[in-house]
């Protein structure tokens, strides 16, 4: 997604933004998961691990920039709830939506209890973490993993849809989606042996179960703590719900039609003004082609108009960028990105319900180059 | 755990076979182990001649009287009167004592299990659960382009529509495997405490059963893709009747794990009164659980009624009905505890409801595969059927006859019936522990009654199977024969018509005869005999109607080999005629003078068939020598082409006259021989007017039918008196006088 010479639209340098603040906070779990794992050798080994995987997340420049990351991503998934035409998409949307707005409450204990305490100048240790998760407050313990869980999930749900779209992620997905799995069970189950540890410790009494005398010089703000982790949460609940309630009223007060939809002569399928004709689709349970789930990434949904009753909105410029680059026929529109006014519009899809990349890819090209049109 | 996992299987099957033992067996005071001085004690006493001497007599006493000990029906009666009368006390105990049982194992069970301690075995579960999920989620991405393929294809056959939707649910299924794998088998790799290891595995399982049921319930119903549904059931039903089936199999599953989990815990800790608990716990789930079944059952009949009217038709509040009844009754007698009643119920009542469905599924199944295959056809005999219109009958017969698969619709349908019928039958033999697998020495009265009830069925259904397939065929065929109309030959079909009424009752009665004798002979009467007095009485009958016999038989070989049918002229010994009529014992032919001979068919040793394809006949015409050959054949082609143009007989010549030649010559003259083909019954007419258009263009073109005369030629002529020429002319004449007109005049009608 690199800045091109053509003109930067908004919606444009958003999608972005998402994106690439996407991929660092990902980058960022993998590499803090990575180091989890070695809870399978031992607590030990996690905290040798621990400068290289997780350390130099936290300096003075990445700890920036991933808090904005994290903020930027928020604020512009709120953005993503309010525009969004529906919420009742494919089930890959509706996770990462439910996820994502579970991500902040989940996130703030942890990141703001780490990050306040590190700041004061205690320097907590794997071992130390995971004597409290496991002995000292198991309830926290237990939303770790639900975090845990929750954040990958939101973050493959992302990366999948976007490397969907890309014609030469080809192969590389099935390695991927291998990864996906690998990385966070792994480090679950990491995290579950040194519980183990840990709690076999606590039975036995053994050194490493023993909460350690605090350094005298250091003032931890408990009190603070508490104090801005509840605010976050609270903050970030609130912005949700002011969000749903905002897109609420937009769609109350947006006027719709019914709209007939009409694919390849087959059924009337009834939708309305205030959906994408792919949700219109959707909703009526037909199958229809799109590999980006209705982002206007990969061009698969093109449709070509045949006819129409009233005349149709022009093109966005992602639209125009997206078909220009899949090099659809003249005519052609993205269903995730046309909302049709009201009246019957009869299409024809370009792409067959079943199509993926390696469909268009003649046998001997090798995956990765450029797909024809 | 025992039960669960039975309940696990159970609910795959279907069908719910829980042989839990008794409840309360494990419950009781623990028992030590003994002592050194125990021990000591004990092997003194074995070593004691008259205690080894009692022990001998004890064994051998033992021995007789287990055997003579076999429990009659009225002791099993009172066994279970009295295990009814045990089980109301306890429900009774247990109601008095309901307020504090839970609270007391409650105590007990947050004594052993703290809050940090059911927090940490929950992230443990948490743990699993993603890891399982996360398997199944990597091989969903491996199958996904598979299954969007199926579910976007459009399947012509039954057969890979039936594939695609197995495969389907195997994708699932697959999914599924691995979801279990990775979460038990993560589970099963750690150390347990056993109470938490009960609930977490009750946990797992739980969801594992009820995500099985799910994908079995996609694999028929298939509620998003119209396609690949197995059942026959418009979208919304299949959504619906998804939905109240999971549901409730989620109640079930849960109180199963619920009550399992009570046990253990019941079992672990043996708090006191926890028997009580433990009742009171189980009937409230029994009582949950029916509740639930009942939930399902009307919410569904009613949510079905929007889909469509039929759900609420008469017939519809009768199942209905007749499900709440089921529900109800199991639920009564498992509180009582009579749970081989409660199941025998149980699996009788859903028999008959699925006997109904598996029914209406057959059905729907046939008729799918009769409109692909009619789909299938060629489009040009559709068009003629639908030009056809105003002959409905003949359009719908041909509908008919071309069908393939109609002949197997009943034997498909009884098929199935006769499945589930032995499967249930199997199923509450199992639940009665018959073991009728086992050759038991003394079987007990039950086990009797039960072992002829499943032979005769199985008897009566296996008839019943060959039965229904052999009429279908027979009424098959039957219907599609068709009586010649009067004047045209019948076709090779007739005889069946004969045939097959015989075959039909034939079958009937050895049917009937089979399964009698086997039923007889599981009930335990000797037919032995029976089967010889039949066999005696066979023989008397057989030699008394040895010719009857013989003549039903030959009839029926003439009647396979086709040696004759109605309205064919044959030749029989000496007897010539028609075929009227055939009957199973007889034949009778019409002589083309009128008479008719009634031959029995074991008096037939060979027949001659004159009415068989084609006949070919020989004319024969004596010229004299001095003829034209040449003209003769050209006259004679004449004729034939007027033959071949009469418009009567005109398409029944194959071959019309045409000469052969010279076929001999004789003393005065020579044999000119013409032949033509026709088909059976046509040559005598052909013959007529051969001979008479050959009579006719010969006389016209000068050529004279040779005659008999004599040509005397005497040495000088002039030395003859008229005596002599007188003795001359009467020798001449003796001469031809005495010979015989050449060739038999050969009888024809």
């Amino acid at each position: 997604m690199t800045t091109s010479n053509t003109t930067m639209t908004p919606a444009i340098v958003l999608r972005a933004v998402r994106i690439w603040s996407g991929l660092f906070l990902l980058a960022f779990v993998t590499s803090h998961l990575t180091n989890l794992s070695f809870g399978l050798i031992s607590i030990n080994a996690m905290d040798a691990a621990r400068p290289y995987l997780s350390g130099i997340w936290t300096g003075q420049i990445t700890g920036t920039l991933l808090l904005l990351s994290l903020v930027s991503h928020f604020f512009l998934g709120l953005w993503a709830i309010y525009v969004r035409p529906t919420l009742r998409t494919n089930i890959q949307d509706i996770v990462q939506l439910l996820t994502g707005a579970l991500v902040v409450p989940l996130l703030a204990t942890h990141a703001v209890g780490i990050s306040m305490a590190a700041n004061a100048g205690l320097n907590l240790g794997y071992a130390d973490a995971i004597r409290l998760f496991w002995l000292g407050a198991p309830t926290i313990g237990l939303l770790q993993v639900v975090m845990l869980s929750v954040v990958w999930v939101h973050g493959c749900a992302g990366l999948f849809t976007w490397l969907r779209s890309k014609e030469n992620a080809g192969r590389a997905l099935y390695w991927l989606y291998l990864l996906a799995v690998l990385v966070p069970v792994v480090a679950l189950l990491g995290y579950a042996e040194a519980g183990r540890e840990m709690l076999v410790a606590g039975q036995n009494g053994a050194d490493i179960a023993q909460n350690p005398a605090m350094p005298e010089n250091v003032v931890v703000p408990f009190a603070q703590i508490r104090q801005i982790t509840n605010a976050v949460i609270t903050g970030s609940v609130i912005l949700t719900i002011l969000t749903l309630v905002a897109r609420l009223v937009r769609l109350t007060l947006q006027k719709t039609q019914e709209v007939v939809l009409v694919r390849d002569g087959g059924p009337r399928m009834v939708s309305t003004s205030a959906i994408s004709m792919l949700d219109g689709f959707r909703r009526n349970d037909q199958l229809h082609a799109s590999l980006c789930a209705g982002r206007g990434r990969c061009g698969t949904c093109a449709v070509r108009i045949v006819r129409s009753d009233f005349p149709m909105p022009s093109p966005s410029e992602l639209e125009l960028r997206t078909l220009n680059r899949v090099g659809a026929p003249s005519g052609a529109r993205l269903a995730c990105q046309l909302t049709p006014a009201g009246g019957q519009v009869e299409v024809l899809a370009i792409y067959p319900a079943d199509y993926t990349f390696e469909d268009a890819r003649p046998p001997d090209v090798p995956s990765g180059s450029e797909a024809p049109a | 755990m025992i039960a669960l996992r039975r309940a696990t299987v159970a609910l795959i099957v279907g069908l719910g076979i829980m042989l839990s033992g008794p409840v309360f067996a494990q419950t009781g005071t623990p028992i030590l182990a003994p002592s050194t001085n125990d021990i000591h004690e004990f092997t003194r006493l074995l070593a004691d001649e008259r205690v080894q001497e009692w022990l001998r007599q004890q064994a051998d006493e033992a021995e007789t009287t287990a055997i003579a000990e076999t429990p009659g029906v009225r002791d099993q009666l009172d066994a279970l009167v009295l295990r009814t009368q045990n089980r109301i006390a306890a429900l009774v105990r247990t109601w008095e004592g309901l307020g504090q049982a839970p609270e007391l194992v409650q105590g007990r069970w947050r004594e052993q299990v703290t809050d940090d301690r059911r927090v940490q075995s929950l992230t443990f579960v948490l743990i699993f659960l993603f890891l399982g999920a996360g398997l199944e989620w990597l091989f969903r991405q491996y199958s996904d382009p598979i299954r969007r393929r199926l579910e976007i294809t459009e399947f012509k056959t039954p057969a890979k529509r039936m594939t695609a939707a197995v495969t389907r649910a195997g994708l699932a299924l697959a999914g599924l495997l691995a979801f279990a794998v990775g979460s038990i088998g993560a589970f099963s790799a750690f150390d347990w405490p056993p109470i938490l290891f009960v609930l977490i595995l009750n946990l797992l399982m739980a969801i594992v059963v009820i995500r099985v049921v799910g994908t079995t319930l996609l694999l028929f119903f298939a509620p998003f893709v119209p396609r690949l549904r197995l059942v026959p059931v418009s979208t919304g039903m299949a959504r619906l009747i998804s939905r109240t089936a999971l549901g409730f199999t989620a109640v079930l599953v849960v109180a199963v794990a619920f009550r399992d989990v009570f046990a253990q815990v019941i079992e672990v800790f043996k708090p006191q009164g926890g028997e009580n608990a433990l009742l009171a716990v189980s009937v409230m789930l029994a009582v949950v659980v029916s509740l639930a079944a009942l939930l399902c059952l009307h919410a569904g009949f009613f949510l079905a009624t929007r889909i469509t009217p039929e759900a609420g038709s008469k017939a519809a509040r009768k199942w209905r009905g007749f499900l709440s009844l089921l529900i109800i009754l199991s639920l009564a007698f498992w509180i009582l505890d009579l749970r081989l009643i409660m199941w025998s119920v149980l699996c009788i009542g859903l028999l008959i409801v699925s006997l109904k469905l598996l029914r209406a599924w057959v059905d729907h199944a046939f008729d799918t595969a009769i409109a692909d295959y009619m789909a299938k056809l060629p489009p040009p005999p559709v068009i003629e059927a639908s030009e056809d219109v105003t002959d409905d009958t003949e359009a719908e017969e041909i509908v008919e006859v071309i069908d393939p698969y109609e002949t197997y619709r009943p034997l498909a349908q009884r098929l199935v019936r006769f499945a589930a019928i032995i499967t249930v039958g199997l199923i509450l033999a199992l639940i009665w522990n018959l073991g009728i697998f086992e050759s038991a020495e003394n079987p007990t009265v039950m086990q009797r009654v039960f072992s002829v009830l499943l032979d005769s069925a199985a008897a009566l259904l296996i008839a019943d199977l060959l039965w229904t397939w052999a009429r279908t065929a027979i009424d098959r065929r039957l219907n599609a024969y068709r009586p010649p109309t009067d004047g045209s030959a019948p076709g090779p079909e007739a005889r069946m018509a004969t045939l097959l009424p015989l075959l039909r009752v034939v079958l009937m009665v050895t049917l009937l005869l089979m399964v009698a004798m086997s039923i007889l002979s599981s009930v335990g009467v000797n037919i032995a005999p029976i089967l010889a007095g039949a066999s005696v009485l066979g023989i008397a009958i057989g030699f008394g109607a040895q010719s009857l016999v013989k003549d039903v038989v030959s009839g029926i070989f003439f009647l396979i080999d086709d040696a004759f049918r109605v309205g064919e002229y044959v030749e029989i010994d000496q007897l010539r005629g028609t075929v009227e009529k055939i009957s199973i014992r007889s034949l009778q032919i019409r002589h083309h003078r009128g008479a008719v001979h009634t031959l029995p068919f074991g008096e037939l040793k060979s027949m001659t068939n004159y009415s068989r394809d084609w006949v070919i006949m020989k004319l024969e015409f004596r010229v004299p020598f001095d003829t034209d050959m040449k003209l003769v054949k050209k006259l004679i082609k004449q004729v034939g082409a007027q033959l071949k143009a009469h418009p009567e007989y005109g398409d029944s010549i194959l071959e019309t006259l045409k000469s052969q030649g010279v076929r001999r010559m004789e003393e005065f003259n020579m044999v000119i021989g013409v032949k033509f083909m026709t088909r059976p019954g046509e040559q005598w007419l052909v013959r007529r007017d051969a001979y008479q258009g050959v009579r006719d263009i010969f006389d016209a073109n000068g050529i004279r039918m040779a005659e008999r005369n004599v040509k005397v030629e005497i040495a000088g002529e002039d030395a003859l008196t008229d005596e002599q020429r007188k003795a001359v002319s009467a020798a001449a004449h003796d001469a031809t006088a005495n010979k015989l007109p050449p060739g038999p005049v050969p009888d024809e009608p």
